[in-house]
């Protein structure tokens, strides 16, 4: 009847340590909380299967995945911060000045590795200092990454005096840098699979490693659930909140070089606007509770597939983009309300 | 005879794998205290909530004044003139005291008609004096009184109502001893305006204080009602709750373990926290458990915190005579400290985790390998801590929130038991929990001691400090005053050094 109560045995089931030795195979994936997402996107793909030509093709079941790419680096890292009771809105902010940074360092004749190193420190920088507000400075998170937000977007466009940045030879990039990092954005494995999604999965399948089987995993749960109860446990619950926005802030920073070396050119006023509320929505759809303590990569992974499928299938179902956002607002709306129904009821 | 004020026919109610109440009749009379006292899980709660309006019954049917009605919203329940103060608070923290009491009256004005605060503490005055808060500022916010004034407040709010029916759900589980006199003194008053009171209570001697008519309930049934008399003893309240009879010679043992206490283990002194300790010195050795007592606002609430590390304090904290700095649990729980926290929900129980994860969390190191979790010794572990310490547990894998709070604080207990301490403290350790896992953890506890752990127990409950401890220590106003051993552990000992005043002394 309290608060607490809510929480269904059925809502962790990804835990580690945690094992049903009655229940059946069947019961305990009927139990995992990922089922209704998995289900709707199923039911999503078979319904633009039959409906359009060319969904169910390679190249177009590719394409989907290029495309939530970037946005599921970055939820893999928000499912962290989410988990540990935080949240991060600075996401897209250090997505534009991590990923143009890492363009100027290029055209101004950096090697790929010394570019990408000190994009990816920028990045984990701007974690470090939202988890330091967020915890020690005893701001709340959404009020700390809001002014980061803000900070970050104006520090992009004051380095880049507001101007594109193109990264191509003629504005000084050495020729195999350059070839290198456009092979990061545009290239192909085996090619076929594009490197953005093999990014994406090598971030998801460490981010699942370390969320499900590692103490710093329980720790983010622990802390996520129950500041003070982890704290009496011992558990350095500032330690593990900073580490949770460090990654985060590495992973957009990551997301925004991959952006860089796909299109080869940004803007610190237009790249990665908004971004911040793609991502906390996909996690948020993959099952991830905002008041912390819940949530799985796998769950992630599928709020980000629901997304990405849902955007392409209006594409090619020829539904204006102006509808497409309405229609995508809704199933964030409908996917939480449901998880959030049926919680209630196995609670009872 | 007139027709019960209020009465349930037949009434089930069903929550899924368990029957909460299972066919059960009851009649409340006015002018009458009706104690309902069973083990948790019993079905109290969930009969108060159906008398409240929070939950339906899925079988039988509610009669007021003996006309069947029923209650589907809270406020049905309150038109028909019942008033529930629920055990956790429903106060708003932002308001003041006058404005909480008369919150049911300020709710029912226009939206936009202006309420001055201190015309709520005007109208609110009768009511505060009455229970003994007329000390008090009205326009006070709520969020600055204490816990036992905050319960006093959700009281106040019911009886301003000119409640018929008046539901207290362990209403005295923070109030001293005083502030307890002064509502069982407006209880009896109530009752001779011919209010029906029904007391749901742990604390068997005060059902035997206050009730005129005690119904016990086990499993969701209604065992018994019957008539309060002269004869009736706790002894029989709690075999008709548990069913059997309870053992009570051995607990006594405990007196003769001050005797055998050891080396010592804890040693504080000088411990301050701004407001609510201030120079207390304390000593706790191996193999003895010490209790600590003192009346709500003496220290004693923040006295586990302070030495465990989780507040911020002065003074000096030695384990083994390593001295150990403050904001540093898990340096603490390296030295040998093992804290269960009074607030079990709060601050005890990793409530969205489970059994498995709440046993291995404070010694979680052991269970990692170059980081990542081993999963076999993780279960093997939590296994045989369950089954030590005999928690009733579906599966490891179950989240500890949805077991009772006897099974919930016995997890917790395991997590502090795995990290190997020396020193184990508790705080209120067995708030809210039924009378069977009671007697089980104070069993856990004594068998600790036997093997040589030092125990601190700080609690509000007399018994479990004149049963279950070999010292009590004894605070006021923040500092130590006197101890007792043995036999010399009596209520009123106590008491009398509970109120010594050192700021008249000195």
């Amino acid at each position: 009847m309290s608060g607490g109560a809510s929480l269904g045995a059925g809502a962790e089931p990804a835990r580690p340590a945690s094992h049903r030795k009655s229940a059946s195979i069947l019961s305990r994936i009927a139990a995992r909380k990922e089922i209704g997402v998995l289900l709707a996107l199923i039911v999503m793909c078979a319904f633009l299967a039959l409906a359009t030509d060319n969904f169910l093709t390679t190249l177009n079941l590719l394409n989907v995945g290029r495309q939530i790419s970037l946005l599921g680096i970055m939820a893999v890292g928000m499912t962290f911060v989410l988990i540990s009771g935080e949240i991060d809105l600075s996401v897209g902010s250090t997505y534009a000045l991590s990923g143009l940074g890492t363009g100027m360092l290029i055209v101004m004749g950096w090697g790929l590795l010394p570019a990408l190193a000190a994009g990816l420190a920028s990045g984990a920088a701007i974690g470090l200092v939202n988890g330091v507000l967020s915890t020690y400075g005893r701001l709340p998170s959404l009020i700390a990454t809001l002014g980061m937000l803000s900070i970050v977007r104006g520090a992009a466009l004051l380095m880049t005096d507001g101007q594109p940045v193109t990264v191509n030879e003629r504005n000084g990039a050495l020729p195999d840098v350059l070839e290198r990092f456009e092979f990061m954005g545009q290239g192909y494995l085996f090619d076929v699979i594009p490197m953005q999604l093999v990014f994406f999965a090598l971030v998801a399948l460490v981010g699942w490693i370390v969320l499900a089987g590692t103490g710093f995993g329980f720790r983010a749960f622990a802390v996520g659930g129950s500041a003070k109860a982890a704290r009496v446990s011992g558990i350095n619950a500032e330690g593990v909140k900073i580490w949770a926005f460090v990654i985060m802030g590495t992973l957009a920073a990551f997301a925004g070089i991959l952006s860089l070396a796909f299109l080869p050119s940004g803007q610190a006023g237009r790249t990665g606007m908004g971004l911040e509320l793609d991502v906390i929505a996909a996690v948020v759809v993959g099952g991830a509770s905002l008041s912390g303590g819940v949530g799985t990569i796998l769950g992630t992974v599928l709020g980000v597939l629901i997304i990405g499928v849902l955007r392409n299938g209006l594409v090619l179902l020829g539904v204006s983009p102006f509808t497409q956002e309405v229609m995508i607002g809704l199933v964030i709306i409908i996917a939480v309300a449901i998880d959030k129904w049926s919680t209630r009821n196995r609670a009872g | 005879m007139p027709s019960p004020l209020l009465e349930m026919r037949n009434v089930t109610k069903r929550f899924p794998g368990v029957v909460a109440m299972d066919d059960v009749s009851i009649d409340f009379r006015s002018g009458e205290v009706h104690a309902v006292i069973g083990e948790n899980g019993a079905g109290k709660s969930t009969m108060m909530n159906i008398v409240a309006g929070s939950l339906q019954p899925n079988e039988g049917m509610i009669r007021v004044d003996g006309s069947e009605t029923a209650f589907p919203t809270p406020l049905a329940s309150q038109a028909a003139g019942i008033r529930v103060v629920f055990q956790e608070l429903s106060l708003c923290w932002n308001l003041s005291i006058g404005e909480n009491v008369m919150l049911p009256a300020l709710a029912r004005r226009a939206p936009l008609l202006p309420m001055a605060s201190r015309r709520a503490g005007h109208a609110a005055k009768p009511v505060l004096d009455r229970l003994g808060l007329s000390s008090m500022d009205p326009e006070t916010p709520v969020e600055r009184l204490t816990v036992a004034q905050q319960q006093l407040v959700e009281i106040a709010r019911a009886i301003s109502q000119n409640a018929r029916v008046l539901v207290l759900d362990e209403p005295n589980s923070a109030l001293s001893p005083a502030e307890s006199a002064r509502l069982f003194d407006v209880v009896r008053e109530l009752r001779a305006e011919g209010v029906c009171i029904i007391y749901v209570s742990h604390h068997l001697d005060e059902v035997l204080e206050l009730a005129d008519r005690i119904s016990v309930m086990r499993d969701g049934r209604l065992v018994t009602t019957f008539d309060k008399t002269e004869e009736t003893t706790t002894a029989d309240l709690v075999t008709h709750m548990v069913g059997r009879e309870m053992e009570t010679s051995d607990q006594y043992a405990l007196r003769e373990m001050a005797d055998h206490a050891g080396e010592t283990v804890l040693s504080v002194s000088g411990l301050c926290v701004p407001g609510e300790l201030e120079d207390a010195h304390l000593e706790v050795a191996t193999g003895e458990i010490v209790g600590i007592a003192g009346l709500p606002d003496s220290g004693t609430a923040v006295l586990a915190d302070a030495i465990f590390g989780t507040v911020q304090r002065r003074g000096e904290v030695s384990m083994n005579g390593i001295r150990l700095a403050p904001g540093r649990p898990a340096h603490s729980i390296a030295a040998g400290m093992a804290y269960i926290p009074a607030d079990r929900r709060g601050a005890g129980a990793l409530l969205s985790m489970s059994v498995a994860e709440n046993t291995v969390a404070s010694a979680l190191g052991r269970f990692l390998r170059r980081g990542f979790l081993r999963r076999r010794p993780i279960r093997d572990t939590s296994e045989e801590y369950v089954a030590k310490l005999d928690a009733k547990v579906a599966s490891l894998g179950q989240t500890i929130a949805t077991l009772s709070g006897g099974n919930q604080q016995k997890i917790i207990l395991a997590r502090g038991l795995v990290t190997g301490p020396k020193l184990l403290i508790l705080h209120e350790p067995t708030r809210g929990i039924d009378v069977g896992a009671k007697a089980e953890i104070y069993a856990i506890l004594k068998s600790l001691a036997e093997d040589g752990m030092a125990i601190l127990m700080i609690s509000s409950e007399m018994p479990e400090l004149i049963l279950h401890t070999g010292r009590v220590v004894v605070l006021a106003e923040g500092q130590v005053s006197g101890q007792l051993t043995g036999a010399d552990i009596t209520e009123e000992a106590i008491m009398s050094l509970a109120t010594v005043s050192h700021r008249r002394a000195a």
